[in-house]
């Protein structure tokens, strides 16, 4: 069976789209299946330094549409990590080096090797972000907890459904501390306005910071509330579509931790 | 409620949260108001063409416009009536 082709992506630049493309590659690929995570940023690549692969790039997605290599010898395969499998952007070509129908004759060569393959989409709604949804079956669409990401999640949206694509949405970067005193938008107000399925709620995490520093996987870091979001959100991805969203707000207070204490002594 | 937000309360100080959310639905419906200068075009003729059914309208003097203020937005659409069809409408379902 062929595999299915998912684009990260958000309209709004710095949500976390690398960060999740990333994470949600490698837990996938720990599950079991195999993966490519396509860098779709021509001139701005990121994606390999987040998932550590940068100084393992021989060839990137230009050359093998511009036929200069094979898709096997541009795919860099984590060392850490089986089946998990990175294409790199181009740094040095315009963002225009690439079109939809390249796009699609790509994927169509990757799902027969990967079970699933995920674009990391370029910020805006150019060149780079057509690319990505003319080949995408589903989209996560990723926004923080701000008016401006919110709105460009809203126009993304209105664009993959005009694709017939209906995506699903990730929260990322909630400090739950703040949505309890009121100073940040919650995800219910955030579903509310977007009116769209979520799949995922991902806490602000110092351990992102430390994972790119390393470039090791999030996922692989033990105590990563964020880590463990996304696993969770590769399996919903993955069969598991049922399995429940956890609530960042639901954590237990030290006062209920306390409460809970006493009350297993009695 | 904890502490903080008691605190607000108190001192009579909305969520910025609050602000956010409401600020954001309306870029969000200003922003899909923003319409391509053909939609209006458009609409306009299919209206005519709807009320055309009930009424004799003076097609000329029809005018379209939306109209934006601070707390709402409106369709405006306005026709001179000339008379009424008799027994006609939509035909029964
Ligand atoms: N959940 C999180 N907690 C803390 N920092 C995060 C989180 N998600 C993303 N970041 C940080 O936000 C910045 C932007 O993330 P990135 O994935 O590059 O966004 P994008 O690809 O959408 O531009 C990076 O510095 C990243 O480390
Ligand atoms: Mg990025």
């Amino acid at each position: 069976m062929d595999g299915k082709v998912v684009v990260v992506t958000s309209g709004k630049g710095g949500v976390g789209k690398t960060t999740i493309s990333a994470s949600l590659g490698a837990a996938l690929a720990l599950q079991g299946k195999r993966v490519a995570v396509v860098d779709m940023d021509i001139g701005l690549r990121n994606l390999d330094v987040v998932m550590g692969l940068e100084n393992r790039i021989v060839f990137n997605i230009v050359d093998i549409i511009k036929g200069r290599c094979k898709i096997k010898q541009a795919a860099i395969r984590d060392r850490r990590i089986d089946n998990l499998y990175l294409i790199p952007a181009s740094q040095s070509d315009d963002k225009n080096a690439i079109k939809p129908e390249n796009m699609v004759w790509l994927t169509n060569r990757l799902r027969k090797e990967f079970d699933v393959t995920l674009l990391d989409c370029p910020a805006g709604i150019e060149q780079g972000f057509k690319n990505s949804i003319a080949a995408a079956d589903e989209a996560i669409v990723v926004c923080t907890p701000e008016v401006s990401a919110v709105r460009d999640a809203d126009r993304i949206i209105g664009l993959l459904y005009a694709q017939s694509i209906t995506p699903k949405l990730i929260v990322n970067r909630i400090v739950p501390e703040m949505v309890k005193n009121g100073d940040m938008l919650s995800h219910e107000d955030v579903v509310e306005v977007l009116a769209i399925d979520l799949i995922g709620l991902i806490e602000m995490d110092d351990r992102v910071v430390v994972s790119t520093n390393t470039g090791t996987p999030l996922i692989l870091q033990e105590e990563s509330k964020a880590g463990m979001a996304l696993q969770r959100i590769a399996l919903r991805l993955d069969g598991h579509p049922d399995l429940p969203i956890e609530n960042p707000m639901d954590k237990k207070s030290f006062w209920k931790k306390l409460g809970s204490r006493f009350s297993r002594k009695n | 409620m904890n502490f903080n937000t008691l605190l607000k309360k108190l001192m009579n100080k909305g969520n910025s949260k609050d602000i956010a959310k409401k600020r954001l639905k309306f870029a969000l419906l200003t922003d899909k108001l923003e319409i391509k200068t053909d939609t209006l075009g458009n609409l306009q003729r299919d209206l005519v063409e709807v009320i055309s059914r009930y009424f004799e309208i003076d097609t000329e003097s029809i005018k379209i416009d939306i109209q934006r203020s601070e707390e709402s937005s409106a369709l405006i659409f306005n026709t001179p009536i000339l008379s009424a069809h008799r027994q006609r409408g939509i035909p029964a379902a």
